[in-house]
């Protein structure tokens, strides 16, 4: 999933300083996993943004909605017969979320209340880690489902830099040494002979090489 | 002055295990104080919500107070570690905005206390007022 952290408060209250209606919009997918754009998060940010306004007697309207995905047409359709209403939306989307809406209602300010950070994994409650950069030429099956390019703080394709100590990163020793775990599970699974494969460097290109990425599936399309 | 004379607003969400006969207790004080005072029986500590602590200041209360079991002794084994993380997470979005982190309050009940909610809340209202009113419910009179 996509995870994201709320800007700081200041940061939003000065993005929606020069309007007086504003609906905040959440999205129940992967900003809600990650407890940063669900329901509840906007009547956390709704709730602060409106006492604030009060207690700085400004005159401002602060509406609370959440859409199942903000990154579907469909769902953002939801919008359609409130958005007029609004002098903004403060989203509480994704980047993608964010730029969706945008798209779909071109004349309304869409305002990003996220910071969107990573490609991650749910480790355990309230704990997310990054462990996919997206880079479109996947090679988990090589290395045990752990990936290295990720989770190895020097991306190394052709095993461990040497620097672990006791199975951990010397980047950061909170982190586990991604080569080690890549060496372990293969032993468990008898698959070493997967790391005599020579692997040339990554193609990047197939990442950020050619601009925006977009994947065409015509028998998807109506 | 004590927060009862100060005539503040008060919230308390509590843990209904520290007095199961809370629905009674309660009731002298709630007729006393009317709307200045409103008790949230929660099944557990754990039950606590940032949100909830922050649409009870955003409806008028001056002070939020949570009360739960002692640590180590909630019948849910964790619940009021929760209610104490979510508190604070309440406690840092208002001082966000501005407002103080002491209009929400955990209490802990030290191990061993027993008492009921009446009193419990009886001992807050009679604290001093160290908050005044809170800038969120002054604009809103």
């Amino acid at each position: 999933m996509i995870t994201a952290e709320r800007k700081p408060i200041s940061e939003i209250k000065e993005m929606i300083a020069p309007y007086k209606k504003v609906l905040i919009v959440g999205c129940g997918s992967c900003v809600a996993e990650c407890a940063s754009g669900g329901e509840k998060e906007v009547g956390l940010l709704a709730s602060a943004l409106r006492m604030d306004a009060k207690a700085s007697g400004k005159d401002i309207e602060i509406k609370e909605m959440t859409l199942d995905r903000q990154c579907v047409y469909e769902f953002i359709d939801q919008l359609t017969d409130v958005i007029g209403q609004y002098d903004a939306v403060l989203s509480l989307g994704c980047g993608a979320g964010v730029q969706a809406v945008a798209e779909v209602f071109p004349k309304v300010l869409i305002l990003p209340a996220l910071n969107t950070t990573f490609i991650g994994q749910t480790k355990e409650a309230g704990l997310w880690i990054e462990n996919c950069r997206g880079c479109g030429d996947c090679k988990l099956g090589y290395f045990a489902a752990v990936c290295p390019v990720t989770r190895c703080a020097k991306g190394l394709f052709n095993g461990p830099c040497g620097g672990s100590r006791t199975d951990r990163c010397e980047v950061d020793p909170d982190v586990p040494c991604a080569w080690q775990l890549i060496v372990t599970r293969l032993e468990d699974m008898g698959r070493l002979d997967l790391l005599c494969k020579v692997h040339p460097p990554a193609d990047w290109s197939k990442q950020q090489g050619k601009g925006p990425r977009k994947i065409y599936r015509e028998d998807q399309r109506s | 002055m004590d927060q009862k004379s100060a005539g503040l607003n008060i919230t308390i969400f509590f843990c209904q295990q520290l007095d199961p006969q809370q629905d009674v207790n309660r009731r002298a004080l709630e007729k006393e104080l009317g709307a200045r005072i409103r008790f949230f029986p929660l099944p557990c500590g754990g039950r606590t919500d940032s949100l909830h602590i922050m649409r009870a200041l955003e409806s008028g209360a001056d002070k939020v107070y949570v009360i739960t079991c002692p640590e180590g002794a909630c019948q849910y084994r964790e619940g009021n570690i929760r209610a104490k993380k979510r508190t604070a997470y309440a406690q840092e979005l208002i001082a966000e905005i501005g407002l103080e982190r002491e209009r929400v309050e955990l209490i802990a009940l030290p191990a061993g206390t027993s008492s009921t909610i009446d009193k419990l809340a009886r001992e807050l209202l009679a604290r001093e007022a160290t908050l005044g009113p809170s800038p969120v419910r002054a604009k809103q009179a």
